[in-house]
């Protein structure tokens, strides 16, 4: 076959071009127009003629070329591959890239500006694909290196706990081990009541701290306290219960307690038990030696308030804030009072209930009130069982 | 880095008074460069980029205190100190106008009168307020920037980078001329597009003359007819240019306005 030159048709090729063609007067009315861009647009002649390139854009885009493209076409009397928007009639966006060139006098007056668009759908997809990949890779990272910053912190925490636990549970341990010794040397003499007595107290304070561990565990990795509520059980021997166990630990403590409880809350008997028990450690640990601990309990149709003070030197103001984080104690010390557990625990259990744990401090004493509502709202027939 | 160097200080002519030259959101002080040289002759003139903008100390852009237009003005005070200006002549395209308003509030003794130049002291319409824009247009305008920079800065590179077609034009400045960094052009979008200042123009003391366009979708003629009721004294002449641009669209109509004033 030959290639026929056949005259190439000006007038179509203007008219049918593979682009689009807008011809804007001085002052930047369209005054002509192809029909490819008709075609793409879906606008008809009326919708176009007299209109300014800034109508047929979106907001955004008329902002930014009457800011930017329109100044830059007066002084350059030209630009490339600008990216726009343009509202077909349809509503839709047909995303485009213009480039325009002014035809000038000799004198320098604007005859008209050439504007041609191309369709730019697919170069527009993959730059906003670009982008998307760029916002997410720094997404990624920023995720990356908080995680990373988190394990650190963890990893720290642990190794810190690790030491810390291995002291704590040392010195009890230890009471224990020389209690067995001396029962196995001097066997049953009149020392051995109070030799068992030493050895159940260090018993009963590595249990705690187990105890302790074990809701660590459980709390930290957000399973939340999971709580075993008992509807109307009377909470007065559950309280008498954990002050006798501490009594019986600590005999040369006085404490005195003060209970007057009218109506028995729904709670969880054990975890309450368990920050009774946690509060009273605490007192016993920094409380003076020879000051009474005191405990008072009262309970009502609306609040339950349980507080536990000691005397001794108050906590200084800037750890008040401190007191429920775990491992408050910061670094191991030689005369381990514990890992800095017990409050963090208490103030746990007392969120579970909805309730809360407050601290005042002072030369006086030191007082710690856990306090929570026993308005029940998740039963309707148990809240007068105990009367 | 001088104050000078900072926002790429340009100064010519000579008179006894000076003309301070303030370009807009977008683009530079090549904004003037058809308005400027006419007053040569009778006036000191000073042209200046803001900080992030063509070819100021972008390492001075700091977007906390750029986060409003209050920074901007701070920076005209101190242009205005160091080049020990008295009664001089600000004149602000666009942003810039309400700029040049807060600069004369803080230190009235620098500006005697102020041009404004397509002024919007708020461009968010607001309960009988008419700015122009909804806020979800703007919302829309400052989220296509920040999705969409890339697309800008793609499609502005070759632009701004091209052949010259027009010689008179230095390659410096088609190479600066209206590039902004697309992050800084966001946050100046933020600044601008977000600012409500009705409140200030009741505090301007200068003289005060507006140029208002025709079918200016950024400012338009209601929102020009409100800073001219709200600034004392101000005058407000209608251009008959259209666009947000005379100073580039119809220059002499720009300077006999400004003649006829200063």
């Amino acid at each position: 076959m030959s290639d026929q030159l056949v005259p190439e048709d000006l007038e179509d090729l203007y008219e049918n071009a593979p682009c689009g063609y807008l011809s804007l007067s001085p002052k930047g009315r369209i005054v002509k127009f192809n029909g490819t861009f008709c075609r793409w647009t879906g606008l008809r002649p009326e919708d176009l003629l007299e209109k300014r390139l800034r109508d047929l854009l979106n907001v955004s885009g008329a902002i930014f070329y009457e800011t930017h493209f329109a100044p830059l076409l007066r002084m350059q009397g030209f630009f490339d591959e600008v990216a726009l928007d343009i509202i077909k009639a349809d509503g839709e966006l047909l995303p485009v890239l213009a480039n325009a060139a002014e035809k000038r006098t000799e004198a320098g007056d604007v005859l008209f500006t050439r504007v041609t668009v191309f369709r730019a759908h697919e170069r527009r997809r993959y730059e906003r694909e670009l982008v998307n990949a760029q916002e997410t890779e720094r997404a990624a990272r920023l995720q990356l290196e908080k995680a990373n910053a988190a394990l650190q912190a963890d990893a720290e925490l642990r190794e810190q706990f690790i030491a810390v636990l291995g002291h704590d549970l040392r010195n009890p341990l230890a009471a224990v081990d020389a209690g067995l010794g001396q029962l196995l040397k001097r066997g049953f003499s009149e020392r051995t009541p109070t030799i068992l007595q030493l050895m159940q107290r260090s018993v009963s304070r590595m249990s705690g701290l187990i105890e302790n561990i074990l809701d660590l565990a459980r709390t930290q990795h957000g399973d939340g306290m999971v709580l075993h509520i008992e509807h109307g059980r009377p909470l007065e021997p559950t309280l008498t219960q954990v002050i006798d166990e501490q009594q019986a630990a600590w005999p040369e403590r006085e404490f005195s307690v003060d209970i007057r409880i009218d109506h028995n809350p729904p709670v969880d008997h054990v975890r309450l038990a368990q920050l009774v028990s946690n509060l009273l450690g605490n007192a016993v640990t920094h409380g003076a030696q020879d000051l009474p601990i005191r405990i008072q309990a009262a309970g009502n149709q609306e609040i339950l308030e349980v507080s536990v003070s000691n005397g001794g030197k108050p906590i200084p103001a800037e750890m008040i804030g401190e007191l429920f984080k775990p491992f408050r104690r910061g670094s191991v010390k030689s005369n381990a009072k514990g890992l800095g557990l017990g409050l963090y625990i208490a103030n746990q259990i007392a969120e579970a209930h909805c309730g809360r744990i407050d601290v005042m401090s002072d030369a006086t004493e030191t007082r710690f009130t856990f306090s929570m509502s026993t308005i029940d709202r998740s039963s309707n027939n148990t809240r007068d069982y105990d009367d | 880095m001088t104050i000078l160097q900072r926002n790429n200080i340009s100064i010519d002519g000579s008179g006894e008074r000076t003309i301070v030259f303030a370009h807009g959101f977008g683009c530079d002080q090549n904004m003037w460069r058809f308005v400027e040289p006419s007053f040569r002759g009778q006036f000191r003139t000073v042209l200046f980029d803001h900080v992030g903008a063509g070819r100021s100390d972008h390492s001075a852009y700091n977007p906390r205190k750029y986060a409003t237009l209050g920074g901007y003005a701070a920076d005209v005070v101190e242009i205005g100190r160091e080049l020990g200006l008295k009664d001089a002549v600000f004149v602000g395209h666009s942003v810039s106008a309400m700029i040049g308003a807060l600069a004369q509030i803080e230190a009235p003794e620098l500006f005697s009168d102020l041009v404004m130049v397509g002024p919007s002291p708020r461009y968010i319409d607001d309960a009988d307020y008419t700015g122009g824009f909804s806020e979800a247009q703007i919302e829309e305008l400052l989220a296509s920037l920040a999705d969409n920079h890339m697309g800008w800065s793609a499609a502005m590179a070759p632009a701004i980078m091209g052949n010259l077609e027009k010689p008179e034009l230095s390659e410096e400045l088609t190479n600066s001329f209206c590039r902004t960094d697309p992050e800084i052009a966001k946050q100046f979008a933020r600044a601008t597009f977000t600012s409500d200042n009705r409140a200030d123009l009741r505090n301007v003391t200068a003289r005060t003359l507006i140029l208002q366009c025709r079918d200016d979708i950024i400012a338009a003629e209601e929102v020009g007819e409100y800073v001219h009721r709200e600034v004392a004294g101000s005058q407000i002449v209608y251009l008959d240019a259209s666009g947000h641009c005379p100073n580039l669209s119809a220059p002499q109509e720009v300077i006999n306005a400004m003649d006829a004033f200063v």
